[in-house]
């Protein structure tokens, strides 16, 4: 199965612009990621979010842009870094923060923490913390999927360096061979943990390379613009539901901050901080949809409204408080006990 | 009843689940075209057809990835890793995520799999293909692990990790694989979390599991005619979950313990059974526990030597009449 | 300075505390009444060694020790070191009372290798260890040693019919003592019993008309027993083997007479207390001596020298009335005599004028002796001396 038809770059290159409502959906959502992933960065330094968290600031674009293009009923996989793609299926906001901050009203009851935040109920089948581990069982929700016929697709967000990893090369050949409904997306922000990602792949671009060695297109897209995004998702998304297989793809996009809380994100020079923050896909969006006609108060609005819902959320999850300590011992079995012994 | 061999009965096992559940599937290496390398699946394939009975690449991290999806969207996934050493390739997939997931969801979703594997030595494969593992899935919360000794045990107790909601490492000893035993007729579950009491005895109990059951047995037989010790032998069945409750009946009856397993001197199934005699049956104990088991040694190839290294009923008998005064 | 567990005879090595009578911080001064003592044969009195302050009480009531450990310490008048004036009772003081506290864990029990199940069954059914014998190797005594012991007891409990009415009295330390010595001294000596009746008629012709006047000036009463013990020394300068001990393959004939009586301690224990060189002394003396043992033996006064020694046993049950008794042997002597209750019966007197049936005070003497030592005629011959020096002595001159 060789896909050289280039059909995903294609179909990039010839989506209209959404509609005018998926466009506000698609800024409403970037605005919740980034207002959100911001007020995490405050509670840590306040010190009322323990251990470390990964913010994705400056990659809104790619979780929203799929986000609003799945079917609530399609899984989504990410990283550690996946705070907006939990968002982004419908996640609470209330949820995510009070688990950031190890309340009792957190997501996962205390128990998971920033790096495994889940929603099931809204297909948001996990963030996991073993670089490529997800990538598999993605491949086996769209197994899954494609055994009970359901048509759900499985979407699995990973970062430039998983490419590297040997789960990476297992997954997508398996989903290759067995034409799995699975969508592999890599965000490629430039730099594997602290380290320049040219410096460590065979090639120049860690996804969109290794394409072709498992028979699939090569896809590269530009990672901060949401209607790219938007378009490419939906392109995959069809190609999977319509049982054409997997798809393989590269976008390119830049975390403001360093990989983790613990990390400033010195080693990598201002120019190119500089270079990727004038393309901010949230100020860049805005202003095209001005352009296109939507009027500030609108947008405005959806500001407000966020802002307000984030406050909310935070204050919420303030006062939860803490696990109760029963919890500690519950379900690791399906009978919510953790019994090893009669 | 049947006679069936311990790998034909893994066959039946899994036939009876997947004729009963359509959401049974089955994925291995060569396990379906060619009824596996220990033909243990025979005749799945051509029952069930190639959509529910599918061959892998060797990829063992894709394969139990992919297996773990499946069984938290919906399907009783049944995956086979070929040899149980080679657990260690995919060990991430197992203990990372498999056995966490659950708990860090807070119980958002389950996992019902089982992951079967040939475990143990005998067959003069060498270290890598040889070991017994089961007790590094035991250390792991998260894990259900079985190992049973008999044809019937086989089906029976696969039958249970079929149908249980969490996840079950099944390890078949691919020394008893040859063996033959008598299997029920029709739908054969055993429960998890049971062990069995094979031979009644007064004066020691030999704690074994799998292979070992019936070096066990054998040793007891020889105890009895040669030097006049009445051994009991429990089959462990199941080390998670694990029946306390007839290992320690046994003991306190026979105020002696004697653990007899296939894992290296170290942090083996026996290290915690004893342990937990120790500390819950002290005042009912006559002697030291004795646990045996292999050196703490990689396994050698050749038939001699491996044999030396592994339990035998002999070695058995002496460990018994050692501390028998 | 410390206070020791004497030796407190030459076979004792160990000793229990029986009751201190002091506490930590007390002053004392010397010959002070510290504590008492049981060992396998006595209870015995301490008294301070010193003057000064008891400073620590290091092994408690109940306790038992090996001679030679310390008991307490009293700092002695004029020591500084460690020594708290006795007004001030110092922290240091108390604590060092039970020194054992300063661990958390309960001290390690000094019974050597019983496993865990032994330990609990030997405590749960109250048995003491040394009565279970070990088939296990090296003689370790095994779950099922004490199994047997517990059903061995149930048994004879059930068949003397006592069962589930029965009431459970643990042995006390002279009970087991008892109990242990009356199992071994049958075991090692081979009982024979022998007895004769004797005529008291010339006894009593002494005894009568003295005994009021006894009674009044000594405050005790004159028994047949210091007649029949001068007889027993007198008789045993003519048969000296009785008054022996076996020793191996020998016999060791002792050349001091050395008359111990049984003393029966109010039903709570028996003593056999000694009269050191009998044979030299008189009736009057041997009265005199026997009373004062009897004294000190029942109010628990009793020093080791009154209890070693002794190469000859009489025992007295006759106050109760008994017609005659086995007794067993105390170790390591040859024998033993029991003098049971003489009583006045019709009795035929020969004379040269004729026989007659007169009414004579008679009472049997029964004499187990060890079968190794000596023989039966010799034992005979002993009892028949025995009889003539009783019948036909001038108990007067005696006296």
């Amino acid at each position: 199965m060789n896909d050289s038809s280039g059909q995903l770059m294609a179909a990039v290159r010839n989506a209209s612009a959404p509609d005018r409502d998926t466009r506000l959906a698609l800024y409403r959502q970037m605005q919740a990621c980034r207002m959100m992933e911001q007020r995490a960065y405050d509670l840590f330094m306040q010190n009322l979010i323990k251990g470390t968290s990964h913010l994705a600031l400056g990659q809104e674009a790619v979780a929203a842009g799929f986000g609003v293009a799945m079917r609530d009923d399609d899984y989504s996989f990410c990283t550690y870094r996946g705070h907006n793609h939990t968002l982004a299926r419908g996640a609470s906001m209330t949820g995510i923060l009070g688990e950031l901050m190890g309340r009792e009203c957190g997501l996962l009851g205390g128990k998971g923490g920033s790096m495994h935040l889940m929603d099931v109920d809204k297909g948001a089948m996990g963030s996991y913390a073993i670089i490529g581990a997800h990538m598999p069982i993605a491949a086996g929700a769209a197994w899954s999927a494609q055994y009970r016929e359901s048509g759900q697709v499985a979407v699995c967000f990973f970062g430039d360096g998983t490419t590297n990893i040997g789960a990476f090369h297992e997954s997508i050949n398996f989903a290759a061979i067995w034409g799995l409904p699975v969508v592999y997306v890599c965000e490629n922000n430039l730099y594997m943990e602290y380290t320049p990602i040219g410096e460590v792949t065979a090639v120049p671009n860690p996804g969109a390379d290794r394409a072709s060695a498992y028979g699939l297109e090569p896809v590269l897209a530009d990672g901060n613009d949401v209607d790219v995004m938007y378009a490419l998702a939906s392109a995959a998304l069809e190609k999977a539901r319509s049982g054409d297989g997997p798809s393989l793809i590269e976008v390119q996009t830049y975390r403001h901050g360093g990989h983790s809380r613990a990390d400033p994100g010195k080693y990598r020079p201002d120019e190119e901080v500089a270079a990727w923050k004038a393309r901010d896909p949230i100020p860049m969006y805005r202003q095209r949809l001005l352009d296109g006609g939507i009027d500030e108060a609108t947008l405005a609005a959806i500001d407000d409204e966020q802002a307000a819902r984030v406050d909310k959320a935070e204050q919420t999850a303030r006062a939860s408080g803490p696990p109760l300590l029963e919890v500690a011992d519950t379900d690791v079995w399906a009978d919510g006990s953790s019994s090893w012994r009669n | 009843m049947a006679q069936l061999s311990y790998r034909e009965a893994v066959a039946a096992g899994i036939a009876q689940e997947m004729r009963r559940d359509d959401k049974v599937v089955f994925i291995g290496e060569d396990v379906a075209a060619a009824g596996g390398v220990f033909k243990t699946t025979e005749g799945l394939q051509a029952e069930f057809g190639a959509l529910r009975v599918r061959d892998t690449p060797i990829a063992e991290q894709a394969i139990l990835g992919a297996t773990m999806g499946a069984a938290m969207t919906g399907l009783r996934p049944i995956a086979e890793i070929m040899f149980s050493d080679f657990f260690a390739v995919c060990w991430d997939i197992v203990v990372n995520q498999i056995a966490k997931t659950r708990f860090m969801s807070n119980g958002q979703c389950s996992f019902p799999l089982v992951i079967r594997s040939a475990n143990g030595g005998g067959a003069r494969f060498g270290a890598q293909h040889s070991q017994s593992v089961e007790n590094w899935a035991m250390a792991v919360p998260g894990l259900k692990v079985v190992a049973p000794s008999s044809a019937a045990d086989v089906k029976g107790l696969l039958a249970a990790a079929i149908r249980d909601p969490d996840p079950v490492l099944f390890f078949e000893q691919k020394s008893l694989y040859g063996t033959k035993g008598e299997v029920p007729e029709g739908e054969h579950v055993e429960p998890l979390g049971k062990a069995k009491v094979l031979r009644e005895g007064s004066d020691v109990s030999i704690v074994a599991l799998a292979a070992m059951v019936p070096r066990a047995l054998q040793a007891a037989e020889t105890l009895q005619s040669e030097h006049n010790i009445s051994a009991e032998v429990v089959d462990v069945r199941s080390l998670v979950p694990l029946d306390t409750t007839t290992i320690f009946a046994s003991v306190s009856k026979t105020a002696r313990l004697v653990t007899v397993e296939e894992n290296p001197r170290l942090c083996g199934w026996g290290a915690e059974v004893s342990s937990l005699v120790a500390e819950e049956l002290f005042w009912d104990l006559d002697s030291p526990i004795v646990r045996v088991t292999t050196p703490h040694v990689p396994l050698p190839s050749a038939d001699a030597l491996e044999d030396a290294v592994l339990p035998s009923a002999e070695r058995i008998v002496a460990n018994v009449v050692r501390l028998a005064d | 300075m410390d206070v020791l567990m004497p030796q407190l005879g030459e076979t004792v090595a160990e000793g229990t505390i029986a009751a201190w009578h002091k506490k930590a911080g007390d002053t004392v001064e010397r010959g002070d009444l510290l504590l008492d003592v049981e060992t396998d044969k006595v209870a015995t009195e301490i008294t301070a060694p010193e003057s000064g302050v008891l400073s620590s009480i290091l092994i408690a009531e109940g306790e038992t020790v090996d001679v030679g450990t310390v008991l307490a310490v009293i700092a002695v008048d004029g020591e500084a070191a460690g020594a708290p004036p006795a007004q001030t009772k110092a922290p240091g003081a108390a604590e060092s009372a039970a020194p054992q506290a300063a661990s958390g864990m309960p001290e390690k029990s000094a019974d050597g290798r019983l496993s865990p199940v032994v330990r609990r069954l030997v405590k749960q059914h109250n048995l003491d260890i040394k009565e279970v014998a070990g088939s296990g190797r090296d003689g370790r005594i095994t779950r099922q040693d004490v199994l047997n012991l517990v059903s061995a007891g149930a048994q004879s409990a059930a068949a003397t019919g006592l069962a589930t009415a029965s009431q459970r009295i643990p042995f006390d330390r002279v009970r087991k003592v008892t109990a242990d010595r009356m199992v071994r001294s049958k075991a090692t000596s081979p009982h024979v019993l022998q007895a004769i009746d004797i005529d008291f008629h010339a006894v009593d012709a002494s005894r009568l008309t003295r005994r009021n006047q006894w009674k009044t000036e000594k405050g005790y009463s004159l028994t047949y027993l210091p007649y029949v013990a001068r007889a027993v020394c007198l008789a045993i300068r003519d048969f000296p083997k009785v008054n022996a001990s076996v020793d191996g393959d020998a016999l060791v004939v002792h050349s001091d007479i050395n008359l111990a009586i049984a003393i029966d301690l109010n039903h709570e224990g028996l003593l056999a207390a000694v009269a050191r060189k009998a044979d030299s002394l008189s009736v009057s003396e041997l009265a005199q001596t026997f009373n004062e043992l009897v004294t000190r033996a029942k109010s628990n006064k009793l020093v080791p020298d009154d209890l070693q020694g002794g190469t000859y046993t009489l025992s007295n049950p006759g106050p109760f009335g008994t017609l005659f008794t086995a007794p067993i042997i105390n170790q390591p002597q040859v024998a033993i005599l029991s003098m049971d209750a003489v009583k006045k019966r019709p009795h035929v007197v020969e004379s040269a004028a004729g026989d007659e049936i007169a009414i004579r005070p008679i009472g049997v003497l029964a004499h187990s002796f060890d079968h190794r030592a000596i023989d039966g005629a010799y034992s005979a011959a002993y009892l028949q001396r025995l009889k003539t020096i009783i019948e036909t002595t001038d108990w007067d001159a005696e006296f």
